[in-house]
């Protein structure tokens, strides 16, 4: 039960990651800075009084404009995709800790998105998970409708085959533009969320985002074809899960006299992305979108 | 129609691998061209449609569209009015898009891309019978991905996408070499009726010296990144290969003879 609503809470961020890696075929790692940012925001102004939802639309934004900075660095300053993502992954380290004032808010006692269906009776873990599908099946939603609009399309085309789609009058770079930014507002809204799950914000939490969103849009692959952009979403969905719940029992796991505690997760997660990678039948898979 | 002035371009300029790729080009390309370009490797030609197609900025002279200079517009916006072919028959699609969805994006070509529905009931009914066109059956795969064609198939469509949304201009960049000779006939007589048919100026690079004799009404010779030869109309009809191998003889034999008289004088 815990692992799913894990799964779901951070399958937001994984689709936000899919959306780049997939789909754009950039590598983006700005949003382990993006995650905190969206915690950060929302957390500043439920603190300050502000509207929860209104917070999480706010966090939104503020990924929206992190992420419009990493695809600027690469195709205006042509950095290099994972050069760019790094920078305004640190770059973010210090704009949080400036957002926030300090390292960490707590949220004990504010409203949160929670709270309207909590004060209905609804049991805290119910409205979390109901809560959190709600979002994901709407982010889902738009982005099987999006994915075939003609900026989506072009979009998808970008990250397959660049000759072509400028040979067809598509601006790469504003393709590269929408895709990041898009895709950091969904992983700042997933922070927004997450925060206000745990009743926190805090400037480290964003540590290893890219690749547990990695390890979740893999996951999916081998679990489901990616045939078609709907098999391809809902594969993320149910991906992230599955990465939860390996990781939940990999932390239950006693090997001899060490027990694997939170601290060991990182690795853990290296060391799953690197098996499905290795694993011929998923490498096969791999392409995603694109094979 | 499109007009390239005193081009120039130099490759990895001021190193030891310096390389000359065009000097000094002028071409004229009239309204219903179809020309066919060749030469030997390094000659230039693929540089050249480079340059018209804005994948490559030249070093020195200018591009004209019309009366418009077009020497910095980029690729993307040149696309508007320029279609274009490659050698690599996979470049051309996206492999992971269905057929229907690389030729929503190819129909798109010069507009605005924003957030309509890319394939509906309406255009896809156009591309079926496009691809009807081709007589290989795609109109029944509309929604296979364009990756599981065969190289002639992905060619043929990619071909058909760059006729799509009346460019003014179609580039063909040794499109057919890298299919078998039987793909490669089937492809080329498909670009020719594609060209008749819609009305097309267009200009081929080819290795080919047949495919440059039998198509076209044009026929340019490039060597070391100079225009050697340019045969149009009548005089084009019923040149054969030793014609045009003598011809370049000449002219390189005679360019050499002239530089002589020149330095003797």
């Amino acid at each position: 039960m815990g692992a799913i609503e894990h799964g779901l809470v951070f399958s937001l961020m994984a689709l936000g990651v899919f959306l780049t890696l997939r789909a754009l075929d950039f590598p983006d790692i700005s949003v382990d800075g993006s995650l905190p940012l969206g915690a950060a925001v929302s957390a500043l102004l439920i603190t300050k009084g502000y509207d929860q939802f209104l917070s999480v639309a706010a966090a939104a934004l503020a990924g929206f404009g992190a992420g419009a900075i990493t695809a600027l660095l690469n195709t205006k300053l042509k950095i290099l995709n994972l050069l760019a993502g790094i920078l305004t992954m640190i770059g973010l380290y210090s704009i949080n800790l400036r957002v926030m004032g300090m390292p960490n808010i707590p949220l004990l006692g504010y409203d949160t998105v929670f709270t309207p269906l909590e004060s209905m009776g609804i049991p805290p873990q119910v409205a979390s998970i109901g809560l959190f599908a709600t979002f994901t099946v709407l982010v889902c939603v738009f982005l099987v409708w999006f994915f075939h609009t003609d900026i989506g399309l072009a979009l998808r085309a970008t990250g397959d085959n660049l000759k072509m789609v400028k040979a067809q009058g598509v601006n790469t770079d504003r393709m590269i533009f929408f895709g990041v930014a898009l895709s950091n507002a969904f992983v700042a809204m997933s922070g927004a969320l997450v925060a206000q799950s745990l009743g926190f914000a805090d400037v480290n939490m964003g540590i290893g985002t890219v690749v547990a969103g990695l390890a979740s849009v893999i996951v999916g692959e081998a679990v489901l074809s990616s045939s078609t952009v709907l098999k391809a979403v809902v594969g993320v969905v149910v991906g992230s899960m599955i990465y939860r719940l390996a990781v939940a029992y990999a932390l239950s796991v006693e090997l001899g006299p060490i027990k694997l505690s939170p601290g060991d997760l990182n690795l853990i997660t290296a060391i799953i992305v690197v098996i499905a990678l290795t694993f011929p039948g998923v490498r096969k898979k791999l392409g995603g979108l694109r094979s | 129609m499109i007009e390239l002035q005193n081009i120039k371009k130099v490759f990895n300029a001021g190193t030891v691998n310096e390389n000359i790729a065009i000097q000094g080009i002028d071409l004229k390309i009239e309204k219903g061209d179809f020309i066919t370009v060749i030469g030997s490797n390094g000659a230039g030609k693929s540089t050249m449609l480079s340059i018209v197609a804005g994948f490559q900025t030249p070093d020195g002279g200018r591009v004209l569209f019309g009366d418009k200079d077009i020497t910095k517009v980029p690729e993307y916006k040149r696309a508007e009015y320029i279609g274009v072919v490659f050698q690599d028959p996979l470049s051309g699609t996206a492999k992971s898009l269905s057929i229907e969805e690389n030729m929503a994006i190819a129909a798109k070509r010069g507009t605005k891309r924003w957030f309509r529905r890319g394939v509906n009931s309406k255009n896809r009914k156009y591309f079926a019978e496009r691809l009807k066109e081709l007589g290989l059956g795609l109109e029944e795969r509309l929604k296979a991905n364009a990756g599981l064609l065969s190289g002639g198939q992905r060619q043929s469509l990619t071909l058909l996408m760059a006729a799509m949304a009346n460019p003014e201009m179609l580039l063909l960049d040794e499109h057919t070499a890298a299919l078998d000779p039987k793909t490669a006939e089937l492809v080329m007589n498909l670009t020719d009726k594609l060209i008749k048919d819609m009305g097309l100026t267009a200009m081929m690079v080819t290795h080919n010296m047949k495919q440059a004799l039998d198509f076209g009404n044009r026929i340019i010779m490039m060597h070391e990144g100079q225009i050697i030869l340019d045969i149009k109309g009548e005089e084009k009809q019923g040149l054969t290969i030793p014609d045009l191998l003598g011809m370049f003889e000449k002219v390189r034999g005679v360019g050499i003879t002239d530089d002589k008289l020149l330095l003797s004088k």
